[in-house]
């Protein structure tokens, strides 16, 4: 037995001593990784921001590591220029067979690897990528699927915007990511998740009002609108709110009607809605629901007569009864004149 | 072999199973937390914090800072929250009955004025006093209550919490600037699913601290420190991590921690007679997520960070330990019926009986075990050479397991960048087994007692408050 245990100390401490030699070596490699990097990053800097700008700049014979690293400059230009910037970014990547080889990793059977090559795409302006980047939707690795998302996002891929939807129902992506892929394609994806408000399953309408009201214009509401008579709740609060950001100043009858919805969340939606639209007419309804409904509608309605008429919630703030929720908006709106 | 003899034997023979078991989980835990940390660092390169920030459709969070007796450090903590960046956010100061001068600091600081605050009555807690809003950050509250523990304070935020998800913070506390959104990704990338989050704890002593943030993460000057933060970066990245990919996370640290407001307060909100109030709040989600059937998911996130000041003391150390361990017992005790109970998965039949075994019994068979095994070996009931040998191995493994979690800091976080500080903390690592884990063992079967006893108070810390910056190089001079 004590020879067993001589032998498990031998083992330990040579453990111990290797992983000691594993942080001091990894320190020093880390150290002159970073200086090589930088180096390589200033030398070829000129170079990408003539490529960017559309300069005839002759490319010095580079090695792979300074060929990875031209690549690392070109993907951050990419995420901050568009048009003929990013055209050309995106051609340089093609010419120099980059979207070829990540393209060949999508296929990969390391899920980390074609998260990476999904990811890269992206930001290497390929637009050849688009098809390959809607399979990796479906890829069965969620993370491979999200950064698929974020390069579509990325690249504007309008016959994204119903796969990502879907893709959310199902619980492939997160809803955050699906969002923020939608938000970066921005309005031109408005009439395809229009497409997406009637007939479709209560999650997928959901996302599509939310992105309308972020992406849209007024002259979407009356298509929103016609959702605060959906026999969903989720659908009524979360087109309430979409007429809100939307500023739908024709919706304020229909969700002054929404104050009386029987959901508290609804109601909720509705009150923040009339106080981002302005709607004088609300005031009344307002007060009445931030003296008398739950905590959260309450103060919703009340931050929302703030917003719509200061005088309005000073004078019932001060009247006998007005509550906790009025109180405290009147006191806000002093402490923050 | 006389009684006695026979005793020894047995117990020498429990204390060495105990040690196999204890160091066998570990070891398997190191493995998990490797793929576990490796698998979070791949993900972070494709998706940034900064989606959560630009998003306008993530939910915003009330912080919650429950403070008594604070003056120190209150306007500092407070300062880093309000420079926390999440696209949405309310910080609400509880001031807990503070019999010095902290809400007056705070007043002085942000320009607090009286307000008639509404607050839902969902949770009782002792009565509160006042209410104030900021001239200068329109995000910031301060609930001034009757003192009632930090419980009582945290459940009096959470029914002033005006937004769906809360983050806990301690008052000595200082978040990072992009810790909410790194903490809140697993939240927002699966609202439906995950219900809480807790971040890691890093030591603030020694640090460079400037309006409420660290400017440069540095070692403590203090040796009882830097062995404490050997000892919370295995906690974290390997304890933490380890229980978090088991789906079994049982502790989410009161010092940072993201809820699902409506959940907590279903369920309860924070327990009023236990000082283990995060630990146990976190077995009960779990507990009445289980008995409704519900799927959920309670994760530990590995790189959004609070710094925090420790102690530097022995005395205060000592009275934090033990009340560590006290609340953790009463906590477990409180739930006892959950261990071995199929109905409850792995959290009933793994995470609570492995706490039990390693975390309550464990410690007391340690303290017993070091006297007993020497008497054995005194009294020629074993042999001093096996002893010698085991006690060679005891301390080897304890070493492997800290350099493991350095090597995890240092591969994925690498927060003390100069080389004297990494070979500072290895020695560190190496000596941690030389009398400071002896010493933590005996604080925590102190603790246990006092479980036991039912011993109420929390104790003292002597703080020196974060706002304090060491001299520059202070530390690299030693």
């Amino acid at each position: 037995m004590i020879e067993e245990l001589g032998w498990v100390s031998g083992a330990l401490a040579l453990l111990s001593f290797l992983l000691v030699c594993t942080l001091a070596g990894r320190r020093v490699t880390l150290a002159r990784a970073e200086r090589r990097r930088v180096d390589a990053e200033e030398r070829l800097r000129p170079f990408a921001l003539g490529l960017v700008e559309g300069d005839s700049i002759s490319l010095p014979p580079l090695n792979a590591y300074e060929s990875r690293a031209l690549a690392v400059v070109l993907t951050r230009y990419a995420r901050q220029v568009s048009g003929a910037a990013l055209a050309r970014i995106g051609a340089f990547f093609e010419d120099r067979g980059h979207v070829t080889h990540e393209l060949s990793h999508l296929e990969d059977r390391r899920a980390w690897r074609r998260a990476s090559a999904a990811h890269a795409l992206g930001g290497m302006a390929a637009e050849r990528a688009i098809p390959a980047l809607l399979k990796a939707l479906t890829d069965p690795d969620r993370d491979v699927a999200a950064a698929a998302a974020r390069s579509l996002g990325r690249l504007g891929a309008l016959e994204a915007v119903e796969p990502l939807a879907y893709a959310l129902r199902d619980g492939r992506l997160p809803r955050a990511v699906s969002a923020q892929a939608l938000l970066s394609i921005g309005p031109p994806a408005v009439p395809r998740l229009r497409d997406l408000l009637a007939d479709t399953p209560s999650e997928v309408t959901v996302f599509a009002v939310d992105l309308i009201g972020l992406l849209g214009d007024a002259s979407d509401a009356p298509q929103v609108m016609a959702l605060l008579r959906d026999t969903s709740a989720e659908v009524r609060a979360h087109a309430a709110r979409a007429l809100g950001r939307l500023g739908a100043e024709e919706a304020a009858n229909e969700l002054r009607r929404a104050l009386d919805d029987r959901i508290p969340f609804v109601r909720v939606n509705a009150a923040h809605a009339l106080g981002a639209i302005g709607d004088a007419f609300a005031t009344l309804a307002l007060a009445r629901q931030a003296r008398v409904d739950g905590f959260d509608p309450a103060e919703a309605a009340a931050r929302a007569l703030a917003r719509v008429s200061p005088e309005v919630l000073e004078a019932v703030a001060s009247a006998p009864g007005a509550g906790p929720h009025l109180a405290q908006a009147a006191d806000v709106a002093q402490v923050q004149a | 072999m006389s009684v006695l003899q026979h005793a020894i034997v047995v117990f020498s023979l429990i204390s060495f199973g105990y040690f196999v078991v204890l160091n066998a989980v570990y070891l398997v835990f190191t493995g998990i937390a490797w793929r576990g940390v490796a698998h979070h660092r791949h993900l972070h390169e494709f998706s940034g914090a900064e989606e959560a920030f630009a998003s306008p459709l993530t939910p915003p969070v009330s912080i919650l800072l429950p403070a008594f007796n604070e003056e120190a450090g209150i306007v500092e903590s407070v300062r880093s929250l309000l420079a926390v960046r999440f696209p949405e956010l309310e910080v609400i100061v509880v001031n807990d009955g503070s019999t010095d001068s902290t809400l007056r600091r705070l007043t002085e600081a942000f320009d607090l004025a009286p307000v008639r605050k509404a607050m839902r009555s969902t949770l009782s807690t002792a009565p509160i006093r006042g209410s104030y809003a900021s001239r200068k950050h329109p995000e910031l509250w301060v609930i001034d209550k009757e003192n009632g523990g930090k419980a009582d304070a945290l459940n009096a935020g959470v029914n002033a919490a005006r937004y769906p998800y809360f983050c806990a913070v301690d008052a000595d506390a200082m978040l990072e600037s992009d810790a909410l959104l790194r903490v809140a990704k697993p939240i927002l990338d699966d609202p439906d699913l995950v219900v809480a989050t807790g971040g890691i704890i890093r030591i603030a002593n020694g640090c460079h601290v400037e309006h409420g943030q660290v400017i440069d993460v540095a070692l403590p000057r203090s040796r009882l420190a830097t062995l404490q933060v050997v000892e919370y970066l295995r906690a974290f990245l390997v304890g933490r991590m380890g229980w978090s990919r088991m789906g079994s996370l049982l502790i989410i640290s009161g010092a940072f921690g993201l809820f699902q407001r409506s959940l907590v307060a279903v369920a309860g909100g924070y327990s009023t007679t236990t000082v283990g109030e995060d630990v146990e709040l976190v077995v009960r989600l779990h507990r009445y997520l289980c008995e409704r059937g519900e799927e959920y998911r309670i994760e530990f996130v590995p790189d959004p960070v609070a710094w925090t000041e420790v102690p530097e003391d022995l005395g205060s150390l000592a009275r934090q330990r033990r009340r560590w361990q006290r609340g953790l017992a009463e906590a477990l005790w409180l739930h006892k019926r959950v261990a071995l109970n199929p109905r409850y998965g792995v959290f009933g039949l793994f995470a609570v009986p492995s706490f039990f075994l390693l975390e309550l019994v464990g410690p007391a068979i340690e303290v017993i075990g070091y006297p007993t095994v020497i008497a054995g070996a005194a009294l020629g009931y074993l042999s001093v050479t096996f002893l010698l040998a085991f006690a060679v191995v005891a301390v080897l493994v304890g070493a492997v397991l800290s350099l493991a979690a350095l090597a995890l800091e240092e591969i994925n976080f690498r927060r003390y960048q100069r080389g004297r500080e990494a070979a500072r903390l290895v020695a560190m690592a190496l000596a941690e087994n030389l009398g400071y884990r002896q010493l933590t063992t005996l604080w925590r079967v102190l603790g246990s007692i006092d479980a036991a006893r039912r011993r109420r108070g929390w104790g003292e810390m002597r703080r020196r408050g974060l706002g304090y910056a060491p001299a520059r190089g202070a530390s690299r001079g030693r």
